[in-house]
């Protein structure tokens, strides 16, 4: 299988990611280091140094590949080291994948879900932090616990944070606020709703799109967090997981008090169908249809880039913390990337030695691209009010937990957590929780 | 492939059998070393790049398959998992669902979609004087990559009437935009209507050129007989390419068991896993998910509904009525 795939793999890689810059929605991603890694031949070395050079892989397109870059400039200035930088974003886990299996392994690979990096830890893919030359016990005063978790399989440190996002942030247009009469900003589920049934028809209330499967994840993970707690949370999204659990549903059921044909602009129906950027478009375009939109902190980036140069902070793009529900403890969920070494060069482990630095984190933070988790960088090192607000938030929550769904196991058979809630997000679903318990179940056993 | 064709040739195969004498003539002996000679780089071409994989994946489809090596041996354990997958096969509802049922959904509405327009196309442009404009139009298609293919239908398909051109078209008459690839209902018939788009162009041609071939004799005996236009075309011209038509199902058919790129851009699978079809599946399963023995076993199932469809070619390709 892997051989009669890994060529029709590569070509795969090479169409879609052709699909990729044009279906980013303006995304500025360079087609050229795009398609990079599916030929091997175009894009080159980004730097190159006197040391040698290393491979370095990432899924960062748009403004956080700019910063990325400016991180690997000044590594090759403190190093000597070239990096070869090759970016994949629609099928990274693929080309990733295809890499490894075909024993040609980046030397450096940026990776998204915990799910991937156990998998990668498990089958001895990835190298253990400690064999590279950093002192691990050290980083505990770098990065906080949370963080430093989600890179650890198994007892072991197999990657550092790179860069995260708060998930709990909720946007909207303090301008469609104003206009329609909402004079504060909801704190608990009951005020959102209350918000959101203010908004309807002016111009609308919510905007979504699920098509993007994680978008619902997202959703479900920060309902349930604050719904049934970090201890339920905790187990719900490992091994010992209960999906049978009546409170999965209850968060389901939650969910679909404000996703619904009456607060979502467009109806449910239009929304399984719309792409997540359009559904920022909805809120953040210049005739706004809707006040809110909920995602991530990485929304403010796109929207004031990408979607509407014209946004001002404050006045027509703001957000407030995802509702509390039942649980008063400050809780919140995050995602982020990790980096990890696929080989045991002497490049691998410069660049790991160098990437927990603050020097390195202060480069990549004064970007403004992105959330450095490092506990070395003022928030005065951030340019923009709105990605201090975010690192602020993640910094004084009690607790924060990474994204549930990126824990999951990544072989789920079938139908997995997003897909299913695209169905369930639809009036007079039943979903079958015994059948996807028994799913990821299997998928955990077989890790 | 061209690059590694050069290592698989035996250097010194040329000039030996360039040396060779004459095969003797003698009955019952036909096939002798030059033959073998001659089929040798292809055979063993054959071996490196189709056998030996076949051979790997039907393998690799009993065993857990991590990193696709053979590490555990789980017996029939991913065919079992599939049969009970409702995302891949659902018979307990009707109609029924999962990525089998869309593709037998594709095959018959894709398939017959594709010969019917391509036949209409041909014959009525066969009958105009810009018969090469209409079909270099309907042809273009063809010629654009299914993922871009896939994007222009995104921006059809779109459910906001200001993005999507069915939903600005039918803004006036509808309350809310008709979400084509979000309702679960709606969506295979939307990406067949897509891949039809598509593939028409193709139909066309072949159907043209074989209208071409039909002997213009043939129909002026059947005018000069009485037979009108109708019966002309159903008693007469269809009879005539209906071979044609059979090599173009062929195709068709096998394109529909291989078909990924306009799924995976469209819609990737979605919503739930309404427009999942089988090879959609097995990429699923073995490239995100990491699961390579499942992903061998749903290609040795692609590989079981290709086998009748390559008998009949091979069965075709013996017999002398070849195009």
């Amino acid at each position: 299988m892997t051989r009669s795939l890994r060529f029709p793999a590569l070509l795969l890689v090479a169409a879609l990611s052709a699909a990729a810059c044009g279906g980013g929605g303006g995304s500025p991603a360079a087609p050229a280091s795009d398609g990079a890694p599916a030929s091997g031949a175009t894009g080159g070395p980004v730097t190159s140094g006197s040391a040698g050079t290393l491979n370095v892989l990432s899924l960062w397109g748009g403004s956080e590949e700019a910063a990325f870059k400016a991180v690997l400039a000044d590594f090759t200035t403190k190093t000597g080291w070239g990096v070869n930088y090759e970016a994949d974003r629609q099928t990274y886990s693929t080309t990733l994948q295809s890499r490894i299996t075909g024993g040609n392994p980046p030397d450096i690979a940026i990776i998204p879900g915990i799910g991937f990096l156990r998998r990668f830890a498990k089958d001895g893919s990835l190298k253990k932090v400690a064999d590279l030359g950093v002192d691990v016990a050290g980083l505990s005063s770098s990065y906080p616990a949370g963080f430093l978790a989600a890179g650890t399989v198994d007892n072991e440190l197999y990657a550092v944070p790179a860069k995260y996002n708060n998930k709990g942030t909720m946007w909207y247009r303090p301008d469609v606020f104003k206009t329609a009469g909402v004079t504060a900003n909801p704190a608990t589920w009951d005020e959102f709703k209350t918000t959101l049934d203010t908004l309807v028809g002016k111009p609308g209330a919510m905007a979504l799109g699920a098509k993007d499967d994680w978008n619902l994840t997202d959703w479900f993970e920060n309902i349930y967090i604050r719904q049934a707690g970090v201890a339920a949370y905790d187990k719900l999204f490992s091994a010992e997981g209960d999906w049978a659990d009546p409170s999965v549903q209850k968060d389901v059921d939650t969910m679909l008090e404000v996703i619904n044909d009456k607060y979502v602009v467009g109806g449910i129906d239009a929304a399984v169908g719309r792409a997540w950027t359009d559904a920022i478009a909805q809120v953040f375009k210049p005739e706004p249809e809707a006040g809110v939109f909920y995602e991530g902190g990485f929304v403010g980036g796109i929207a004031t880039t990408q979607t509407n140069t014209d946004l001002v902070i404050g006045e027509t793009i703001d957000w407030f913390p995802f509702p509390t529900l039942g649980n008063t403890d400050d809780v919140t969920t995050f995602g982020g990337d990790v980096v990890g070494a696929l080989t045991d060069s002497e490049g691998a482990k410069q660049f790991m030695q160098y990437v927990v630095t603050p020097e390195a984190n202060a480069v990549w933070a004064g970007t403004g691209a992105i959330v450095s988790p490092h506990t070395g960088v003022e928030t005065s090192a951030y340019p923009n009010e709105l990605v201090v607000r975010e690192a602020e938030s993640l910094q004084k929550a009690a607790e924060i937990r990474y994204d549930g769904a990126d824990l999951l196991p990544a072989g789920i058979a079938g139908e997995s957590l997003g897909a299913l809630l695209q169905r369930a997000i639809v009036p007079g679903t039943t979903i079958d929780w015994a059948d996807f318990q028994t799913r990821v179940k299997a998928a955990w056993d077989a890790e | 492939m061209a690059v590694v064709a050069p290592g698989g040739v035996d250097p010194g195969g040329l000039p030996t059998a360039m040396k060779a004498p004459p095969p003797p003539k003698v009955a019952g002996r036909r096939y002798d070393g030059t033959a073998l000679l001659f089929l040798g780089p292809t055979a063993i071409l054959m071996a490196i790049f189709l056998i030996y994989p076949t051979i790997y994946t039907i393998a690799l489809s009993f065993n857990r398959g991590r990193r696709g090596e053979f590490n555990e041996w789980v017996g029939l354990d991913h065919y079992i998992g599939l049969l009970n997958d409702k995302s891949f096969i659902n018979l307990s509802t009707f109609p029924p669902s999962g990525a089998v049922w869309n593709n037998v959904l594709w095959a018959i509405f894709y398939t017959s979609g594709v010969i019917f327009l391509g036949l209409i196309v041909a014959v009525l442009a066969s009958r105009v004087r810009y018969e090469s404009i209409i079909k270099a139009v309907v042809f273009l298609p063809m010629a654009i990559a299914a993922t871009a293919l896939a994007i222009i239908w995104n921006f059809v398909y779109a459910p906001d009437p200001n993005i999507g051109l069915l939903n600005a078209i039918l803004d006036p008459f509808t309350e809310r935009g008709i979400s084509w690839l979000g309702n679960p209902s709606l969506v295979n018939a939307a990406l067949i209507i897509a891949g039809i788009w598509g593939s028409v162009g193709f139909a066309t041609v072949i159907l043209s050129a074989a209208l071409k071939s039909i002997p213009s004799e043939v129909l002026e005996a059947a005018r000069t007989d009485g037979a009108n236009e109708r019966q002309i075309f159903f008693r007469v011209i269809l009879p005539m390419v209906s071979l044609p038509i059979s090599v173009l199902a062929v195709t068709l058919l096998v394109n529909v068991i291989k078909l990924f790129d306009l799924i995976y851009v469209l819609t990737n699978g979605g919503p739930g896993t309404a427009s999942r079809v089988i090879a959609f599946t097995m990429y699923q399963e073995a490239l995100p998910g990491g699961q390579f023995g499942r992903g061998a076993a749903i290609a040795v199932i692609m590989l079981i509904l290709l086998i009748p469809i390559m008998a009949y070619n091979v069965r075709r390709f013996r017999s002398s009525r070849v195009v």
